[in-house]
C-alpha cells in the first residue's frame, strides 16, 4: 500500500490542455474519487497515474518514489477498465493469472492466489469459462479480480460500473465498498455519477473542463461547494439558481418581485449575485403558516411529480420558478397556493463573473 | 409490423448475380463444347455434344498446365506469407505505437500503391536481371509482395482499429511488452483479419499478369494466367483449351477460399467488453 502524490501534474495534447496543473495528496488507504462531466479530464488523469499516458508537466510520486518515467507494470498499480478489457481468448483463470505468470511466480502460488480471489468474488464456478460466456456483472468481477490478485499498492478504476444496469450497479458499488474496507488499498476511482462518488469516496476531486474545481469530502462538496459548477453538479435534482441584484439591505431576484432579506456578511461589494438554493432545502408549509417570517413567501404549485418516497414541486414564487423537493406522499397539488420557507444558512451565493462562491462571515 | 416480401429487391439481386456469373458459367460450359459448338451460330448455350475431350486433351497435349498451377501456387503462398508478416507488423506499428508520422506514412503507402504495376517493370526487370532474380520464385514472390504490401497494411490496420485498445492496455498493465502483446493478444484476436487479407492477397497474386509475364520468361516458370494466355493457336485462338485450362486454374483458388471462409468468423473479441 502506498500514498500517491501529484505535484503540479498536467497534460496537454499539443495546444489542447486536457488537464490543467494541480496538486493532490492521496493518503495511504484512501478512497479518492475523480468526478466530473464527460471530457473534463478524469480518464486522462487516471491514465497518467497508470502510466498509459505520458505526463506533460509535474511529478507523480507513488509511495514516495517519483514514477513519471516508470513502466506501468513497475508502478505497483492495477487498473479496472470501463469496458472490462478482458482477454477474450483466455479463460477466467488465465485472465486473472496473467500478471502473476509474467512475474514468473511459481504455478502453485499462482493457482492458490487466483483461487483465493475467485472465492472472494464468487467466481470459482466460472474459472474455466471464456469471458464471452459470462454476464456483464461477472465480467466486471473478473476484471476486479484480475486487479486484486496482483496485490497492488494502488487500485485505479475508470468508470467500472457504467456498463452495468442500475440494480447491478448498486450491488457492485456496495461490493466495492466492502472490498475496500477489507483490503484497505489506496484507490482512485473515476466516475461521472455523483451518487457513486458520494457513497464511495473519502474525498472527491471535482474536475471542470480540465481544471480542478474543488477537492473535499462528500459532505464538504455538498454543503460548501467552491464554485457554481460544483454546486450544480453535486445534488439531485440540481440546485436552483437565481440571478439577483442588491436592493437596499436585501436582494431582489432579477426580473421578479421576489425580494430576499439581507443575509450574513457577504464578502462582496458587487451589486449582483447568483443565489443558489437546493430543492431539498425549501420547506413547504400550508398557505397560512409563518405569516410574519421574513424568510417565508407565498408560492403557487405549477406541477407536482411523485418520485416515490418523495415528490418534486415546480413552484412559482412571485414570478421566480423554483424546484422543491418534499417528503411523503401527502403533498400539495398543481394549482394550490402554499407558503415556502427558506433557511438563509442554506442559501448559497456565487459571483456572477467568476462563478466562485462568495464567502460570508459565520452567523449561526 | 408486417413485413412484405420484397420481390423487387429479389429481382434486382437475381439479375445482378446472373450478370456477374454469366462469364464464368459461359467459361465452364465452353470447356465442355467441341470446336464446332464453340463457333456455332446462333450461339450454343448448352454444350451439344457434351464432351470431356478438352479435359483429356489438355492433360495429354499440354501437361505444363499443372506446372503453371504449381508455380502460381508457390508464388501466391510465398507472397501471402511475406505480405501478412510484414504487413501485420507495419500495420500494428502504424495503428498503435503512436508514431509521429503514422498518418503521413499511411497516406504515403496508399499513394505509392496507386502507380500502375506496369510502371515498375523497366526498373524491376533490369535490377532482377542483374541480381539473377529473373525466372526465380524468389524474384516474383518479392515483386508480388511489394505490389500487394500496401493493400495488406491498410486492410490489417483497419482491422486492428476495430480491436478495443483497452485489451492491449490491460496487457501492458499486466506487464507485457509490445512484442509479446502483438504475438499473444493481437495476433490471436485478429486472426479473421489476417485470413481475409491473406485470401485476397493470394487471389491478387494468382491473377496478377504484367509482372508475372515479364519476370518469368521461361515456359517452365510461368504462372497460370500467363501460361494459359500464351497457349499457341495455329489458325485461330484455341478457345476450348483456354477455357478448360482456366477452369482448372480456378479450382485451387476455389478450394482455398472454401477452406478459409469458415475461418473468417467475426466476433472473436466477444466477451472482452460489454
Ligand atoms: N489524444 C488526444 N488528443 C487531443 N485531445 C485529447 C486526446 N485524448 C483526450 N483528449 C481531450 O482531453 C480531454 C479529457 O479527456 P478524458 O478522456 O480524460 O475525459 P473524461 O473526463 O474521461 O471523459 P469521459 O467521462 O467521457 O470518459 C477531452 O476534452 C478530450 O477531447
Ligand atoms: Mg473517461
Amino acid at each position: 500500500m502506498a500514498s500517491v502524490t501529484l505535484k503540479q501534474i498536467g497534460k496537454s495534447y499539443g495546444v489542447v490542455t486536457a488537464v490543467e496543473q494541480f496538486d493532490l495528496d492521496i493518503a495511504d488507504g484512501e478512497f479518492l474519487v475523480l468526478l466530473g462531466p464527460s471530457g473534463c479530464g478524469k480518464s486522462t488523469t487516471l491514465r497518467m497515474i497508470a502510466g498509459l499516458e505520458s505526463i506533460t508537466t509535474g511529478d507523480l510520486m507513488i509511495g514516495g518514489t517519483r514514477v513519471n518515467d516508470t513502466d506501468p507494470k513497475n508502478r505497483g498499480v492495477a487498473m479496472v477498465f470501463q469496458n472490462y478489457a478482458l482477454y477474450p481468448h483466455k479463460s477466467v483463470f488465465d485472465n486473472m493469472a496473467m500478471a502473476l505468470k509474467l512475474q514468473k511466480m511459481p504455478k502453485a502460488e499462482i493457482a492458490r492466489r487466483v483461487n483465493d480471489v475467485a472465492d472472494m468474488l464468487g467466481l470459482t464456478a466460472y474459472l474455466e469459462r471464456k469471458p464471452a460466456a459470462l454476464s456483464g456483472g461477472q465480467r466486471q468481477r473478473v476484471a476486479i479480480g484480475r486487479a486484486i490478485v496482483r496485490t497492488p499498492e494502488v487500485f485505479l478504476f475508470d468508470e467500472p460500473l457504467s456498463n452495468l444496469d442500475a440494480q447491478l450497479r448498486v450491488k457492485m458499488r456496495m461490493e466495492l465498498q466492502e472490498l475496500h474496507e477489507r483490503l484497505g488499498v489506496t484507490s482512485i476511482y473515476v466516475t461521472h455519477d455523483q451518487v457513486e462518488a458520494m457513497t464511495l469516496a473519502d474525498r472527491i476531486v471535482i474536475l471542470d473542463r480540465g481544471r480542478v474545481a474543488q477537492i473535499g469530502t462528500p459532505r464538504e462538496v455538498y454543503e460548501q461547494p467552491a464554485t457554481r459548477f460544483v454546486a450544480s453538479f453535486i445534488g439531485s435534482p440540481a440546485m436552483n439558481f437565481m440571478p439577483a441584484e442588491r436592493a437596499g439591505d436585501g436582494w431582489q431576484v432579477t426580473g421578479t418581485d421576489l425580494v430576499l432579506p439581507g443575509f450574513g456578511q457577504l464578502a462582496t461589494e458587487a451589486d449582483a449575485l447568483t443565489l443558489g438554493l437546493r430543492p431539498e432545502h425549501i420547506e413547504v408549509l400550508p398557505a397560512d403558516a409563518a405569516v410574519n417570517d421574513p424568510w417565508a413567501f407565498d408560492a403557487t404549485v405549477k406541477l407536482a411529480e411523485l418520485l416515490g418516497a418523495d415528490a418534486l414541486l415546480n413552484l412559482s414564487v412571485k414570478g421566480q420558478p423554483l424546484l422543491a423537493r418534499v417528503g411523503g406522499t401527502d403533498f400539495p397539488q398543481a394549482g394550490e397556493t402554499v407558503r415556502i420557507r427558506v433557511d438563509p444558512a442554506r442559501l448559497h451565493a456565487f459571483d456572477p463573473e467568476t462563478e466562485l462562491t462568495v464567502a460570508r462571515a459565520a452567523q449561526h | 409490423m408486417q413485413k412484405r416480401p420484397r420481390y423487387g429487391l429479389y429481382a434486382i439481386v437475381s439479375l445482378s448475380v446472373l450478370i456477374s456469373f454469366f462469364p464464368i458459367v459461359w467459361l465452364i460450359l465452353t470447356s465442355f463444347k467441341n470446336t464446332a459448338g464453340i463457333y456455332a451460330w446462333p450461339p450454343q448455350y448448352w454444350p451439344d455434344p457434351f464432351t470431356l475431350d478438352n479435359y483429356i486433351s489438355i492433360f495429354t497435349n499440354s501437361p505444363e498446365l499443372l506446372r503453371y498451377i504449381l508455380n502460381s501456387f508457390i508464388v501466391g503462398a510465398g507472397c501471402t506469407a511475406i505480405t501478412l508478416m510484414l504487413g501485420g507488423l507495419a500495420a500494428y506499428a502504424l495503428s498503435r505505437l503512436r508514431l509521429r508520422f503514422a498518418g503521413m506514412l499511411m497516406v504515403g503507402i496508399l499513394a505509392v500503391s496507386m502507380f500502375p504495376p506496369v510502371s515498375l517493370l523497366p526498373s524491376l526487370f533490369q535490377n532482377f536481371l542483374n541480381l539473377g532474380l529473373l525466372n526465380t520464385y524468389t524474384g516474383l514472390i518479392l515483386a508480388h509482395a511489394g505490389l500487394f504490401l500496401p493493400f495488406s497494411v491498410w486492410m490489417l490496420a483497419s482491422y486492428f482499429a476495430t480491436l478495443p485498445v483497452e485489451i492491449e492496455e490491460a496487457a501492458r498493465m499486466d506487464g507485457m511488452g509490445f512484442v509479446r502483446i502483438f504475438l499473444t493478444i493481437v495476433l490471436p484476436l485478429s486472426w479473421p483479419g489476417f485470413v481475409a487479407t491473406g485470401l485476397i492477397v493470394f487471389i491478387f497474386s494468382w491473377n496478377e499478369f504484367p509482372l508475372s509475364l515479364v519476370l518469368m520468361t521461361q515456359n517452365a516458370m510461368r504462372t497460370a494466367p500467363v501460361g494459359i494466355s500464351l497457349y499457341p493457336g495455329e489458325y485461330a485462338f484455341p478457345w476450348e483449351t483456354i477455357s478448360t485450362a482456366t477452369v482448372l486454374a480456378i479450382i485451387p483458388v476455389l478450394i482455398i477460399t472454401a477452406i478459409f471462409q469458415k475461418q473468417i468468423v467475426g466476433g472473436l473479441t466477444a466477451g472482452a467488453g460489454k
